[in-house]
């Protein structure tokens, strides 16, 4: 089992993450879920994930503050970050928000709603 | 004007004749009671002078040359009265001089004895035309007067030397002068202390004659009721004489902080509600997404049918409050700050390319016909994907299959131009004005299928405007649409 690839869905939406993890579960994959930043950096301590799909608006810690967080350590800095934004979010914070949510720092970026089709598609691109 | 002038028509003028020759007075009164006017005659001075202090006349025909009490001391006593009655001299030719005094004191007009009675009507006519005019002026500047002082807005009319011709309690409250002294006649940067309004004031009234544009500024000052910065919308505006120099400038102060907040709170209103309803809402596409797919256990053609129309209704929903958020934001000026030069050519083939496989599946082609390069705009990129991602939808919602959809950029030195022609049913004339309207949507039996949130060209035509440019529509029904955008070229 173990050389299935691990993602960790993260959201503050248990509905979203359920929906998520169904469908990358059917394609496969291990799934690891957190509702929120802090959840999330206990996750990835338990057991280090390949990629993780972020979500930006989360209670106690944001997706930004995580991912900086993770892309700033050495330990967890090859691990893959996807964040899920809202496209117009995208406009409230500079750092992240050139060319619509790219950030330097996240490897990838998909807008809610969230086409799974397109979701499986990156992160097939990004795990190869 | 007009209309009090008539009612004070129907009141007859009251002329008082002061003249110690009987024949004179009864030839005036005759004359005047003619013309309809109500006539009082005192046969000296003395008893010229008790008519006076008992009753007011609109106009006193005085005779200088009489014994005892003399026309010139009727004349001071009713210039000390009454200001505004008006008194015409009745004199000999031997006396001209006199009369030339008593216009100095204050005379309007005299008349020579003899006088002809056409000569008394046409004089008092005049003197009567006179005294409306003065009343009127008189009124005229009462009134005005009484609105400035009683307007909640602050004004204040500087002159040439910047000194304060006139100036309301508003005004003073607003730039919190405490000066114990009248604000009256004094230089205006005694009353103001903020220095930019002082520099407003300057710069209109140093503006050329063919500067005509008035100057405006919201400054922070001062503090409102809960201690918050009061925000005021400065006005300076030159005004001229009849040659067109500058004789002056008025400034008007505005009170806006009320209209900030609550701005401000419809911004944050409008912008937490759509961010509250496109969660769920993005939530629920997705589960609609995985039932779709199956993965939740097998659906039937007919499940899958109804699942797919309620996805593309919430889709449509949700697409609605992003929209909504976008105009909010648009509205409130927020994201003018973040400009860039933009390369539209690429921007286009960008969105062409996006929505190739929507036009594929509604079998339309799509075609871009614009130049490697185009001179840059300046803008924000976002928003312009979004104006063109709008209007190609658009085409393609709009065009029945086998159509087609053309998007043309071309451009001057000063102008970019793009088109988006499609060939599909058109917008009748009386709806092109309206489809910009915010939530309006083109209603018919062509349209009852096609999902929509009505605002999209709203947001479209908000977009373009906040890049000073323009969009028009050129449609014909059963023809087809053209939006062009034209926007002005970024400067080199």
């Amino acid at each position: 089992m173990t050389d299935k690839q691990l993602i960790l869905v993260v959201d503050d939406d248990p509905d979203l993450v359920e929906s998520v993890s169904m469908k990358l579960e059917s394609a496969g994959y291990r799934v690891g879920k957190a509702y929120d930043g802090i959840e999330a950096m206990d996750r990835i301590k338990e057991e280090r994930p390949d990629l993780i799909i972020l979500d930006v608006m989360m209670p106690r810690k944001n997706g930004y503050e995580l991912c900086d967080e993770l892309k700033k350590s050495d330990e967890y800095k090859d691990i893959i970050v996807v964040l899920l934004t809202a496209v117009a979010d995208a406009v409230t914070s500079t750092k992240y928000t050139h060319m619509e949510g790219k950030s330097t720092l996240a490897d990838d970026y998909i807008p809610k709603p969230i086409e799974l089709d397109r979701l499986m598609e990156i992160v097939k691109d990004q795990l190869q | 004007m007009t209309t009090e002038r008539e009612h004070r028509g129907t009141v007859p003028p009251k002329i008082l004749v002061v003249d110690d020759e009987a024949r004179i007075r009864d030839a005036c009164q005759a004359v005047l009671k003619d013309a309809g006017y109500e006539v009082t005659v005192a046969e000296d001075g003395a008893k010229g002078l008790a008519c006076i202090e008992k009753t007011h006349f609109d106009i006193v025909l005085l005779d200088l040359m009489m014994p005892s009490v003399s026309g010139f001391e009727v004349l001071a006593k009713v210039r000390a009265l009454h200001s505004d009655t008006v008194v015409i001299v009745i004199t000999g030719y031997a006396t001209v001089e006199h009369s030339i005094e008593a216009m100095k004191s204050g005379a309007f007009d005299f008349i020579p004895k003899p006088f002809t009675p056409d000569h008394l009507r046409v004089t008092v006519s005049k003197a009567i035309d006179y005294m409306r005019a003065l009343r009127d002026i008189a009124d005229t500047r009462s009134r005005i007067r009484t609105m400035i002082q009683r307007l909640s807005d602050g004004v204040m009319c500087t002159n040439q030397e910047n000194r304060v011709v006139m100036v309301n309690p508003a005004f003073l409250q607003m730039v919190g002068y405490t000066g114990v002294a009248s604000a009256m006649d004094r230089r205006c940067d005694a009353v103001i202390s903020i220095a930019r309004i002082r520099q407003m004031i300057a710069q209109t009234l140093a503006a050329s004659g063919e500067d005509t544009l008035e100057r405006t500024d919201e400054i922070e000052y001062g503090e409102d009721a809960e201690g918050q910065p009061r925000i005021l919308s400065v006005r300076c505006t030159p005004f001229r004489d009849h040659a067109g120099a500058t004789m002056g400038v008025i400034t008007v102060l505005h009170d806006i902080t009320t209209l900030k907040k609550l701005d401000r709170i419809k911004s944050e209103f409008v912008s937490r509600v759509s961010h509250e309803i496109r969660g769920p809402m993005n939530s629920v596409l997705m589960q609609l997404q995985v039932i779709l797919d199956g993965l939740a256990g097998k659906v039937t053609d007919k499940q899958q049918e109804i699942l797919a129309r309620a996805s593309e209704k919430i889709r449509n929903l949700a697409q609605m409050a992003t929209e909504l958020l976008d105009l909010s934001r648009i509205e409130s000026g927020l994201i003018s700050q973040e400009v860039e030069k933009i390369d539209l050519s690429g921007l286009l083939r960008e969105q062409i390319e996006f929505q190739r496989p929507r036009a594929e599946a509604a079998s339309i082609r799509l075609e871009l016909d614009a130049p490697d390069r185009l001179p840059p705009v300046t803008g924000h990129y976002r928003n312009l994907e979004e104006v063109f991602s709008n209007l190609i939808g658009n085409g393609i919602k709009y065009t029945p299959a086998g159509g087609r959809v053309k998007v043309t950029a071309s451009s001057d030195y000063e102008t970019l131009t793009v088109k988006v022609a499609d060939t599909g049913i058109g917008i009748a004339e009386e709806d092109q004005k309206r489809v910009f309207q915010r939530f309006y949507r083109v209603r018919n039996e062509q349209t009852r299928y096609i999902q929509g949130t009505g605002l999209g060209l709203s947001l479209v035509k908000k977009i373009v405007e906040s890049h000073h440019g323009r969009v028009k529509i050129d449609s014909r029904p059963g023809r087809g649409t053209t939006f062009s955008v034209s926007l002005p070229c970024a400067a080199a």
